[in-house]
Formats: C-alpha cells, sequence, structure tokens
C-alpha cells in the first residue's frame, strides 16, 4: 500500500494516468530498518514476532484463570481451542490425534493471525504472503508425518505406498510411481505453495484496486473528471477486502487440516 | 527487439495461467455441486461432508494456484 503511494508521487497524474510500481516485487520486499550480525531486520520481521507475540498473549490471557463461568474472552479462546481440537485434530486423525492438538494449534493460530495481517489496517501486509513462512511450517509438517510413517511403520510405509497392494496388478506400478512422487516430494511444495499463492493474490488485488482508487480520488485536482474512475476501483477494492478475510480464515483453516490429514494418512498408510 | 521478447513471454504465460484456470474451474464446481446434493439428502452429515468438500476444492484449486505461481516467474 505505502510502496503504491510511494510510486504515485513520483509519478506525474498530470500527464501520465497509469502509474505502476517498477515491479511486482516492490509490494512484498520492505527496506532493511537495521542490521544484528548480519541478519537484516526489516518491517517482515517485526511482523513475524508480533504474530507470534499476539498468539502467546491471546492463548496466555484467555485461559490463564480458569473459572466456572469464564469471560467472553476466555469462551472465545475456548471455542477457537476446542474448533481444532474437536473439529480437526480428533475429526481427522481419530482418538489418538489428541497428541497432535498443540502443534496443530499452533499452526492454526500463526496462520491465521499471520493472514489476517492482510485485513487489519495500518499492517496490510499478510506474512505468509512471503514463501519463507508457508514453506517452513509446511516442512515442519512434512517432518512430522515423515517421522511418524517411518516411526511406526518402518520401511513398510516406504514399500505400502510405492507398491499399493489394493490397486490392479497391471496398474500398480504407475499408481505406486504417483503416490511415490506426490507423498514424498510434492505434498509440502503444494501445501506451502497453495497457502502462499493465495495470500500473495489476495494481497495484490487489495493493493491495486484499493491503491490506484485513492490515487486516482486524490489526484482529482490534476485529472479532472477521469479521476472518477477511481471510485468503482474503491468499490471493487472494499467488495475484495471483505471476502479476502474470509479467504484469511478459510486458507488458516484448510492449512491445519491438510496438516492433519497428512499426519493421518502416514498412521494408517494402507489405504 | 529485447522488450518485445519480454513482452511475449509474460503474454504466453498469462495465456497459460488462463488455461491452467479452466481444469480446476470445472473441477470445483463438480466437487461444490455434489456436496450441495449430498448435504440436501443427509443434512445430519453436514459436518463431515463441509470438510471433505473443503479438501477436494484444496487439492483441486492448487493446480490453479501453481499456474498463477508460474505467471510471475515467467
Amino acid at each position: 500500500m505505502t510502496q503504491v503511494i510511494l510510486a504515485a508521487e513520483v509519478c506525474d497524474t498530470a500527464n501520465e494516468v497509469i502509474c505502476a510500481p517498477a515491479n511486482v516485487n516492490d509490494l512484498f520486499v520492505h527496506e532493511v530498518w537495521f542490521t544484528i550480525g548480519g541478519l537484516e531486520v526489516t518491517r517482515f520481521t517485526f511482523l513475524c514476532f508480533l504474530a507470534a507475540a499476539i498468539v502467546v498473549a491471546l492463548l496466555f490471557f484467555g485461559l490463564k484463570d480458569r473459572r466456572i463461568v469464564p469471560t467472553k474472552f476466555g469462551v472465545m479462546v475456548e471455542g477457537l481451542v476446542s474448533f481444532v481440537r474437536d473439529g480437526i485434530a480428533r475429526d481427522v486423525i481419530g482418538p489418538e490425534g489428541g497428541k497432535y492438538v498443540p502443534y496443530l494449534l499452533s499452526v492454526f493460530l500463526f496462520v491465521l493471525v499471520g493472514n489476517l495481517f492482510e485485513v487489519t489496517p495500518f499492517i496490510n501486509f499478510p506474512i505468509t504472503a512471503r514463501m519463507a513462512i508457508p514453506l517452513f511450517l509446511a516442512l515442519v509438517t512434512y517432518f512430522i508425518f515423515m517421522i511418524v510413517g517411518f516411526g511406526r511403520n518402518r520401511f513398510q510405509y516406504l514399500i505400502a505406498t510405492a507398491w499399493p497392494k489394493h490397486v490392479p496388478i497391471g496398474l500398480r506400478w504407475l499408481v505406486g510411481l504417483i503416490e511415490l512422487v506426490s507423498v514424498f516430494f510434492l505434498r509440502p511444495f503444494t501445501l506451502a505453495v497453495r497457502l502462499f499463492a493465495n495470500m500473495v493474490a489476495g494481497h495484490l488485488m487489495l493493493t491495486l484496486l484499493l491503491g490506484s482508487g485513492v490515487i486516482f480520488i486524490a489526484a482529482i485536482g490534476d485529472l479532472g473528471a477521469r479521476a472518477l474512475i477511481g471510485i468503482p476501483w474503491l468499490a471493487l477494492g472494499i467488495f475484495i477486502f471483505g471476502f479476502e478475510i474470509v479467504v484469511s480464515v478459510l486458507q488458516a483453516y484448510i492449512f491445519t487440516l491438510l496438516s492433519a490429514v497428512y499426519i493421518e494418512s502416514s498412521i494408517h498408510f494402507e489405504h | 527487439m529485447e522488450g518485445n521478447i519480454e513482452g511475449l513471454s509474460s503474454a504466453i504465460a498469462l495465456v497459460g495461467y488462463g488455461l491452467a484456470a479452466i481444469g480446476p474451474g470445472i473441477g470445483i464446481g463438480i466437487v461444490a455441486g455434489n456436496a450441495i446434493t449430498a448435504m440436501a439428502r443427509q443434512p445430519e452429515m453436514q459436518g463431515t461432508i463441509r470438510t471433505t468438500m473443503f479438501l477436494g476444492i484444496a487439492f483441486t484449486e492448487a493446480l490453479a494456484l501453481i499456474g498463477f505461481v508460474l505467471f510471475f516467474i515467467a
């Protein structure tokens, strides 16, 4: 958002109607604030810590004093916890799903807060729109379900994936090959890309629509009646804004749900 | 000349993204439509059906999203 407005300051609205940032990367790369021992601290780094702090504070203050009749805030946090525990972990993984609730809950809340940064005023940047965050979370999920699969079933896990017994013999090698590539290589990639691409698309749409709307309306002195084109852009941007709230929550849910499904599929690998 | 080639490659990437969106679009339609039919037939199974529907949509959608990412890479 700020980048588009900054780009508009250097572009002359009197002569040029189309003002765009030089590169799409400008929307996702922030300037370096300061450096600690070779690590560059940017706005993005700060937002990551902010998201983590929000999740910790939410759980700490929500569940601090357990009462018979919890406060309204406590009910909300308990609702979130029981949604992940009953709706995702126990529903998908089964009775032993309780073991994975801490991981699934932290991932769900972190991704949810990170996604909702997209529609939070004055932040307006989803931290999950940088590939580092979704890829890291997807790799953690990948290691968990690999360790669960190999720890419980030893090499039966690998063999049963590459040579599925329930498939007719003529097709077994093909299905086995597809399964092998999909389970061991594509799963973490698609898990990460799904979240990343949704958030990138949302951030781009919001920035372009709201940004161009504001720029056109603000340049009404230079552009005259032509500045009215900003009004439909702004209206569409506000509509997409509501839509993105739904997408943020849904993508956090899908990320957690798929993590649970992958863990489940390596516990009960036979089918 | 170089600018032309760059413009051409991004135009082709745009067409590629459009093609990549066709299949998932049809697929998500089928998934959601069948989920609605199932919910109408057995409203008591709504929770399970909704979870499965989101799973199906997420798997189908991945193809379109890979196309979308490729559009930015190209």
